[in-house]
């Protein structure tokens, strides 16, 4: 099983950088940043599975963030992280695709199972798509070429 | 002051119009009053001096039309008085006299011839006068009487002719004069004396005490004088007779000729008094009606106004706990992260150096550990605010009251027991469920059986009441103590955040405020009242459909 590639999107800095020790030594590879612009640009450049993401953010919203996200990277899962535990926003992210939410300030020994969940949801997803591609292939193999188009 | 300045202008008005009025009503009846006595009494004066002039003018015929021997004739006398009392059946006697007084001829009932009368009064003045009408007397017969006397000058010698006259007819015509109740009349002479008997007390000859005070007036025709006799005081009408000089009076009670006006006068009063006390009283049942509503209508606007200062607040300071709540938190998440990960650093030195002082590491430890206490501290008071604020997620559920509030009561009772609180519940059986979140329900009711509770410390016959009841869409929980009660300034604030009466440490103030945030968030309404020393009411107001619920099942 390859290893869990994480986001991490939030504006304390500090933050990041302590959590990303923390998840390393867990064995999940941490990429973050600290506004949106930089998550969406982390994204196209890496495999990314799982982000954490801080609802509330200068520059571009966290919600807006998560919105971006979906569209461009449908199968990458989001946890969203709020500050006020606002059902409005919570209820908000979940309606636009993201895996659960978490409240601030949480420890990291909750946040590792949700991510292993959000993974294991991603990774159960991405099988499932291959193991539909492969039967579209065996039934058409001629759609092997319409896919690269 | 509506009333004062609402009724003075009309009823000054109205009082002045009927006082004038009564005024000239009461001085026009007097008038009439006193009119109607000097007509009588002058009708009256006037029967009594014709009487007596056609008395004389009887006398003075006889005497011209006889000579001094003629008429010393007894027969001839005899047959002169017969023909006078064909005139007057007043004529009790007649006499002859000659110059020196001497009783010549008599006729009538009694022998009076042979006596000389030259000392007399009344002979002194007929000899002086040539003719004389004299006062009433008792005279030898003790009978009431008077004399008419004339002089005649026949040629060189003088005689007189005397008659003595009957009072009856003055007693009858002037007696039976009445005038309302009380009102008489009566004769006296120049002296006072009563020359007729007067019907409210007062014999023939006696004198007229009152005499004085209507004498004063004697130079006018008829006068009017109200003297006190005894306890009445009376009005007069007086006029004097020409023949004799005397007063013909007549006199009425004044309570008694005023009767009439006394009583239009009071019934007047009465019929005003009654009209105004008739209009006080409606204008101000009107009046102070509305002057109530008015003041109701002032207490709600103010109810209002501060329903709607303590609504703003309420938001403002929502507002503002949330802001704080997520500037609070992110600081926090940033500790927990660097205390978790001071925690695994420790394990790995620990790890690495084996050797390394336990006790310290004991301490740095037990130190990790407090920092983690306290943020867990500090996340349960944001949590709060954001309570207040009603920033939670509700999660909605049928509650059915009936069974949900003994639940409450029963995870209470065990402490109210302690406090020797007893807790009377009142639920309507036939409650409808309602839609909302029980555990934030749960927060709600043990917020406010626990302040009951303590409110009720050390009070004899503590007691709580519960009372659940159904209203349209909504249902009414009531939940009253009879403890401590709330002081009106504290009242503006219970609801608010980290506003607490309990000593430093032993509440954070959030209990209420975050009772009202939740009761908020599922759009019920929850009000407060409080006597202080006396206990405090707190009443619910939840929707059976939450409009929370919306939000949540989308």
């Amino acid at each position: 099983m390859a290893t869990i590639q994480l986001l991490l999107v939030d504006d304390e800095e500090r933050f990041l950088n302590t959590t990303k020790i923390l998840l390393e030594k867990r064995g999940i590879v941490t990429f973050t940043a600290t506004n949106g612009a930089d998550a969406l640009k982390t994204m196209n450049e890496h495999r990314i599975d799982v982000v954490i993401l801080d609802v509330k953010m200068p520059g571009i919203d966290g919600l807006e963030v998560l919105r971006k996200t979906k569209q461009k990277h449908p199968l990458v899962e989001v946890i969203m992280l709020t500050g006020h535990a606002t059902v409005e926003s919570a209820v908000e992210g979940l309606k636009l695709g993201a895996f659960d939410y978490v409240k601030k300030p949480c420890d990291i020994s909750d946040l590792i199972p949700k991510v292993n969940e959000a993974y294991d949801k991603k990774h159960a997803m991405e099988e499932k798509i291959r193991k539909a591609l492969i039967d579209k292939i065996i039934r058409h193999p001629m759609a092997v070429f319409e896919k690269e188009n | 002051m509506i009333l004062t300045r609402g009724l003075a202008g009309p009823s000054i008005t109205l009082m002045l119009v009927c006082g004038v009025l009564v005024y000239y009503f009461a001085a026009y009846s007097r008038e009439q009053v006193e009119t109607k006595l000097v007509r009588i009494a002058s009708d009256h004066r006037q029967l009594v001096d014709q009487f007596l002039e056609e008395r004389l003018s009887d006398l003075q015929f006889a005497a011209f039309f006889y000579s001094i021997a003629e008429i010393s004739d007894p027969k001839r006398l005899t047959e002169l008085f017969r023909r006078l009392l064909s005139r007057s059946r007043a004529f009790f006697d007649l006499g002859v006299f000659d110059e020196k007084g001497n009783h010549l001829a008599y006729a009538g009932p009694f022998d009076l011839a042979g006596k000389n009368y030259a000392e007399t009064e009344w002979f002194k003045a007929v000899e002086r006068e040539g003719r004389y009408i004299s006062d009433i007397f008792l005279g030898y017969r003790n009978i009431p009487h008077f004399i008419i006397a004339i002089r005649r000058d026949e040629g060189d010698r003088t005689w007189y002719l005397r008659a003595t006259v009957d009072t009856l007819f003055f007693n009858d015509l002037v007696e039976n004069i009445r005038v309302g109740k009380s009102g008489e009349a009566y004769l006296v002479n120049r002296k006072g004396i009563l020359q007729t008997r007067r019907r409210s007390g007062g014999r023939l000859m006696e004198t007229d005490s009152d005499y004085g005070f209507y004498r004063i007036n004697k130079d006018r025709v008829a006068s009017f004088f109200t003297g006190k006799y005894s306890d009445h005081r009376y009005l007069y009408a007086v006029e004097s007779l020409k023949q004799t000089g005397w007063d013909l009076v007549v006199r009425q009670e004044v309570s008694d000729a005023f009767a009439p006006l006394t009583r239009a006068v009071l019934v007047a009063v009465f019929v005003i008094a009654a009209g105004g006390a008739v209009v006080v009283i409606m204008a101000y049942i009107l009046a102070s009606g509305l002057a109530n509503r008015l003041t109701l209508a002032d207490i709600e606007k103010q109810q209002m106004k501060t329903q709607l200062i303590m609504a703003g607040k309420f938001a403002e300071i929502g507002e503002m706990s949330t802001g704080l709540a997520h500037e609070i938190n992110n600081p926090l998440q940033v500790m927990k992260a660097e205390r978790m990960l001071i925690q695994e650093l420790i394990s790995d030195v620990e790890k690495n150096n084996p050797s390394i002082d336990p006790d310290n590491m004991g301490l740095i430890k037990d130190s990790v550990e407090q920092i983690d206490i306290q943020i867990e501290r500090c996340s349960r008071i944001t949590q709060g605010l954001l309570n207040f604020a009603r920033k939670t997620e509700a999660v909605m559920k049928p509650v059915t009251m009936q069974e949900f509030l003994p639940e409450m009561v029963r995870m209470i009772e065990q402490k109210a027991l302690l406090e020797n609180v007893r807790i009377i519940q009142k639920i309507e059986s036939e409650l409808p469920p309602l839609m909302s979140d029980p555990n934030q329900l749960q927060q709600v009711f043990l917020n406010l059986l626990n302040n009951a509770i303590h409110a009720l410390r050390g009070k004899d016959s503590a007691e709580i009441r519960i009372n659940a009841s159904h209203e349209d869409a909504f249902i009414e929980v009531s939940i009253a103590d009879n403890g401590c009660g709330i002081s009106p300034e504290n009242m503006e604030r219970i609801f608010l955040p980290f506003f607490t009466t309990k000593p430093p440490g032993q509440g954070t103030g959030l209990g209420l405020s975050t009772v009202y945030g939740i009761v908020k968030g599922l759009g019920g309404e929850i009000t407060a009242t409080s006597e202080l020393n006396a206990g405090s009411v707190f009443n619910l107001h939840l929707p059976l459909e939450s409009v929370g619920k919306e939000e949540n099942t989308d």
